[in-house]
């Protein structure tokens, strides 16, 4: 017999422990493969999202008539490049489509721009070919269809023909900064997963490691000496790992696109269509990844074999260092002042709390065990003990699992959140309307005023975008005065409800009224954290020459925005202020939007007037984000999957080797019954605890994602909430897999006993 | 002129590229050019119709003017034109275009087409344009989906027209205008024909192997052009001969063809030769014509013709033998320095050669299928 046939020797013997070893780590290979890959999809989902909804020039014709197919070929015989972009509102509640023509949309590419966004499968979701497009409406003069020419972003007025003029398109506001943060967030949570799937790997390996003890001793007394052993050991994980890890990288992909987009796109998935542009995340970095994160987890105790076992061996010293290093974490993540710092605080905590979750729920069964007068109770407690101190690892990687999901939960809502509070708040109105270069605001202004059904039912505000100066009082602030900072200014007015709607941070006693009055002015969070502004602080401002103070009687968020914004009543605005940009927000409310325009066109004198209809573009941007966070749900649902599938085999696994120890509960007369009640209690009391002690660190794993690293990295912060239903699930998830390991169990104490391998297994291990 | 099939499972605007598996472009669909592929693309786009793709066999006919125009019942063809010309200082320049159609739905001939306002997709449309100077390549690609206006054919007035690019008759009889702009080049063309259309094979069928396979082909090979060339702002006066080729089938290649070697030759004899050779594993189907300077064309089979790369070519070969012994015709084919490979969605080689040997004379060379270095 060989030396690595008689090691090997062990798992002939003890298939289920090769087994679960071969399981755990297609599973933990699976796990991450399926979230890399859902983080990267949903990487590219958001980017062709938000570049679908970036602002684009469309063509228009100058008598005002909509454009139709002959328009696009004129301009296209012309060598303009244009695309045709035509929106059907589809009958009842199906929602908006946009039917594209990927063909023309390829002079787009040819001239430096991204097209990447109608390269995708145009699956109806909202892109699909403008033929399946047209055939869902009734005919050229259907209403609910509209066609636009969009034209690529070189193309000049100059090099229009007659007829035709440039003008804005767009689907919704620029997401700025808004995407960037979901990413980092995103990236975060991706090493979070690395983090747990090392944890689940190494866990087993430990496991099976504990039970060949008696196999390398017996050995070492036939004289092997322990390099040999150990050289084998590395040979045998290399080959195990070769084996286990390729079928699951495939298998997470396969996971990976099942979750994410239905099973017809998973199958190409695997076979790497691509299921989005860009790059594909590639075969071989996942499985060079996973094979060496196998290979480090496992063996790091034959390069560093003084480190083995620190579990047993330091308990106390082990118990002060992690709570140090849990108070240390904490207390870095409120100071921190840079990112790394606060990544270090994340890790220090993630660390105190995984050491510390074992010993405080041994410690505590060890405290209820003595206090406990029942013996049977007084068992219980112990064998938790126990079973906390040895299944550890896996424990940990299900209570980081459970706190990642919890994050991952959370901030996938906030963001869905305030994606929708940020549409919200840039397209409070139904309709803008450009004022055209030129015109003057007063008449239309006094003509909106004057209209009484518009009054009695609708809104409106006139909205102008500009530069101000921002100078701090230095006296005020007790610093050196700063000179003149240039920042975006909002000025609005009238004050009605399409601004008192607006979500505010923080602000002074009725701000609203105060603004409306010109008695103060608003800020965005930007500007306040940069400016460490308050709310009564007063800010000096320049405006078109004319020096302005005013208190701040709000601060209001402004997802995504890099600039400081000053929101200004429209009213103070000096008569020389030049606007950026100016326009008008209307809610027509009872009077049709037709009457307005004929108003306004009157008004102005002008024969078309550019109107921008918000409630379709927040309908199409809204279904536009929608798969990037259905992608990411469905990373929530992987991770807890295949935490929960590694729990229930590992503690399978570990009360398999106490079978015999659990067989003396019958010995000591026990009924089958109240044996099985014992099984059940166990093994649910330890994974609720573990889920009990899961909640806690997800919420501050939540917190520190939307409070410290998100304006630590982009200077605004995202709102903070907690889901409870989405407790009670994990904890109801918790409860299944504590039943299911004590089903399996009851199953396995039915079958007939076999020999104890040891007097130890007999004794109950290590107690 | 190979289809192979890449998958049917393809998001729309790839699956429509995939489709334009043009002629020529074997490149990238190694060993999947199955028979139940090319079925199934057929299957695939043709189902829920009753009518089928037409394909081209030795009895077809040509028949004029109409030939000029498209063929909806047949899956795919080209108009072609290729020039050497010279600048007034007598510099050599090659240039090209080529227009192609993919049916993906068949129609006949006489049927009415979709309405535009639908935007149908019953056929796309590719243009490839290209120049070549002083050993530099520029190359344009444009698509478009029929039927809208964007890009079409007509035989009566003859026009092909894709964006801007067109090749239409001009109000003198006998005389053609190509119209091309790329981003910083460009080139108006005034092309006089000469002599009747040339039938290639076997009356206008040309064989593409020896199972029957084939297309409908037909060149005017005496063309006199004179126009303007623009590169990066500046134009020169041009003037020199041309090639216009008109193809179609439904299957062009059989399974198995990887690439294609393809040649138009003006020998200085008066004399003109077409010769092209379809590679397969270990063999080659070979076909040519040579039409005489009085415009007598006599088909050319593979024991008539021996086409030979130059044995030191690199991957691409670039330099040829070729012989033609009943006429005494044995000739060194070679491109000028440089890289003449159209890098557009299917790349293949397209460069003005030089001829010498037993005659002397220039033209232009098409090669497909070869692996890019």
């Amino acid at each position: 017999m060989t030396l690595f046939a008689a090691l090997f020797s062990h798992y002939r013997r003890h298939p289920l422990q090769l087994l679960a070893l071969a399981i755990m780590i297609v599973v933990a290979t699976m796990l991450w493969t399926g979230v890399s890959h859902l983080t990267y999809q949903a990487r590219a989902s958001l980017g062709q999202s938000e570049q679908a909804v970036a602002e684009r020039q469309q063509v228009v014709r100058l008598d005002g008539q909509s454009v139709a197919v002959a328009d696009f070929v004129t301009l296209r015989r012309a060598g303009v490049c244009v695309m045709p972009w035509l929106e059907v509102q589809r009958p009842d509640a199906q929602g908006r489509v946009v039917g594209v023509d990927g063909l023309a949309a390829s002079c787009f590419a040819g001239a430096g721009e991204a097209v990447q966004a109608w390269n995708q499968p145009l699956n109806g979701k909202p892109f699909l070919d403008i033929r399946d497009a047209a055939a869902l409406t009734t005919g050229p003069d259907d209403r609910s269809a509209e066609l636009t020419l969009l034209v690529a972003e070189q193309v000049t007025q100059a090099a229009l023909p007659e007829g035709y003029r440039l003008t804005r398109f767009s689907l919704g506001p620029d997401t700025g900064e808004l995407g960037e943060s979901f990413l980092l967030n995103l990236d975060a949570l991706g090493v979070l997963v690395l983090l747990i799937t090392a944890l689940l790997l190494r866990s087993v390996y430990q496991l099976g490691l504990a039970q060949r003890r008696d196999s390398f001793a017996l050995l070492h007394r036939f004289g092997v000496p322990p390099v040999s052993v150990n050289r084998l050991l590395v040979l045998e994980m290399a080959l195990l790992a070769g084996l286990c890890v390729i079928p699951g990288v495939a298998l997470g992909r396969l996971l990976a696109g099942l979750l994410g987009s239905g099973f017809g796109q998973a199958l190409d998935n695997l076979f790497d269509a691509p299921l989005y542009a860009g790059q594909e995340a590639s075969w071989l970095s996942s499985i060079l990844t996973m094979m060496a994160v196998v290979m480090v987890v496992c063996l790091i105790d034959l390069i560093r074999p003084a480190s083995r076992a620190p579990v047993t061996l330091l308990a106390g010293q082990q118990r002060s260092l992690a709570l140090a290093a849990l108070l240390l974490g904490l207390v870095l993540a409120l100071v921190a002042s840079s990112l790394v710092l606060v990544f270090i605080a994340v890790a220090l905590v993630f660390v105190g709390a995984g050491l510390l979750a074992p010993i405080l729920m041994s410690g505590l069964a060890q405290r209820l065990a003595r206090a406990a007068p029942d013996p049977l109770k007084r068992w219980h407690f112990a064998e938790f003990g126990v079973l906390a101190r040895r299944l550890a690892l896996p424990l940990v990687a299900l209570q980081f699992a459970l706190a990642m999901v919890l994050a991952v939960q959370a901030l996938v809502t906030v963001f869905e959140a305030t994606f929708d509070e940020w549409l919200s708040q840039r397209l409070a109105a139904d309709f803008f309307v450009e004022v055209p270069a030129g015109a003057d605001t007063g008449p239309a202004v006094d003509w909106l005023a004057d209209e009484p059904e518009l009054a009695a039912s609708g809104d409106w505000q006139r909205v102008v975008r500009g530069k101000a100066e921002l100078t701090l009082s230095g006296a005020e602030q007790g610093l050196e005065s700063q000179p003149g900072q240039s920042v975006d200014l909002l000025a609005v007015a009238p004050v009605g409800r399409l601004l008192t709607q607006w979500r505010l941070q923080a602000a002074s006693d009725q701000p609203w009224q105060a603004f409306a009055r010109g008695e103060g002015i608003m800020i965005n969070e930007q500007l306040a954290r940069r400016q460490e502004l308050a709310v009564g602080e007063t800010l000096n401002l320049t405006v078109a020459d004319e020096a302005l103070s005013l208190p701040v009687l709000a601060i209001y968020p402004d997802y995504g925005r890099p600039a400081g914004e000053v929101l200004l009543n429209a009213g103070l605005l000096p008569g020389t202020f030049k606007p950026g940009f100016e326009s008008l927000s209307i809610n027509p409310g009872n009077l049709d939007m037709a009457t307005v325009v004929s108003g306004l066109q009157r008004v102005w004198q002008v024969e078309t007037v550019t109107v921008r209809n918000n409630e379709r573009i927040r309908e199409l941007a809204d279904t536009v984000f929608d798969q990037t966070f259905l992608l990411t749900r469905a990373m929530t649902v992987l991770t807890l999957i295949l935490a929960a599938a590694a729990l229930l085999i590992m503690g399978w696994v570990f009360f398999s080797t106490r079978v015999w120890y659990y067989r003396l509960l019958a010995v000591w007369g026990l009924r089958d019954r109240e044996v099985a009640g014992q099984m059940v209690r166990l093994a649910v009391s330890l994974t609720i605890g573990i889920a009990v002690l899961a909640l806690p660190l997800g919420i501050w794993l939540t917190w520190v994602l939307v409070h410290r690293i998100n304006p630590l990295a982009f200077g605004w912060s995202l709102p903070m909430a907690v889901y409870p239903e989405f407790w009670v699930e994990l904890i109801g998830l918790s409860l299944v897999i504590g039943l299911s390991i004590a089903a399996l169990m009851r199953r396995q104490l039915q079958q007939p006993a076999t020999m104890p391998a040891s007097a130890g297994s007999l004794s109950g291990g290590d107690r | 002129m190979t289809f192979c099939v890449r998958s049917i499972h393809f998001p729309l605007f790839s699956r429509v590229l995939a489709s334009f598996l043009w002629l020529f472009l074997a490149v990238g669909c190694s060993g999947e050019s199955e028979d139940s592929g090319f079925a199934g693309l057929a299957e695939s786009q043709q189902a829920g119709t009753d009518v089928p793709f037409l394909q081209p066999g030795p009895g077809d006919r040509l028949k004029f003017p109409e030939d000029f125009g498209p063929h909806p019942q047949h899956r795919i063809e080209w108009w072609y034109l290729t020039a050497n010309l010279e600048n007034q200082a007598g510099e050599p320049l090659g240039l090209q275009w080529t227009q192609f159609r993919q049916a993906l739905t068949p129609r006949p001939a006489n049927a009415t087409p979709p309405a535009p306002a639908q935007w149908p997709l019953q056929a796309a449309w590719m243009a490839h344009g290209a120049l070549s100077w002083r050993g530099q390549h520029h190359f344009a690609e444009r698509l478009a989906r029929a039927d809208v206006g964007h890009a079409g054919a007509t035989a009566q007035p003859f026009e092909v027209w894709l964006d801007d690019w067109r090749l239409s008759r001009t109000r003198e009889s006998g005389r053609w205008r190509l119209q091309v702009s790329a981003d910083n080049w460009s080139y108006d063309l005034f092309l006089r024909l000469n002599g009747a259309p040339v039938a290639h094979g076997d009356r206008g069928f040309s064989a593409k192997s020896a199972s029957g396979e084939g297309s409908m082909y037909f060149s005017l090979v005496d063309i006199a052009i004179a126009g303007k060339v623009t590169i990066d702002g500046e134009t020169q006066k041009v003037r020199g001969k041309g090639w216009f080729d008109r193809e179609w089938s439904s299957q062009l290649l059989k399974t198995g063809q990887q690439g294609w070697d393809w040649f138009a030759l003006h020998l200085d004899s008066g004399d003109k030769l077409m010769a092209f050779r379809l590679r397969e594993d270990g063999s080659a189907f070979t076909s040519g014509t040579w039409i005489t300077g009085e415009g007598e064309a006599v088909s050319l089979s593979a024991d008539d013709l021996i086409l030979t790369p130059d044995a030191d070519a690199e991957a691409t070969p670039t330099r040829w033998r070729l012989q033609v012994p009943r006429y005494g015709v044995d000739l060194v084919i070679a491109a000028p320095p440089g890289d003449y490979r159209n890098e557009g969605q299917y790349p293949y080689w397209e460069s003005p050669v030089s001829v010498s040997g037993s005659h002397s004379g220039e033209g232009y060379m098409e090669l497909t299928g070869y692996e890019v270095e």
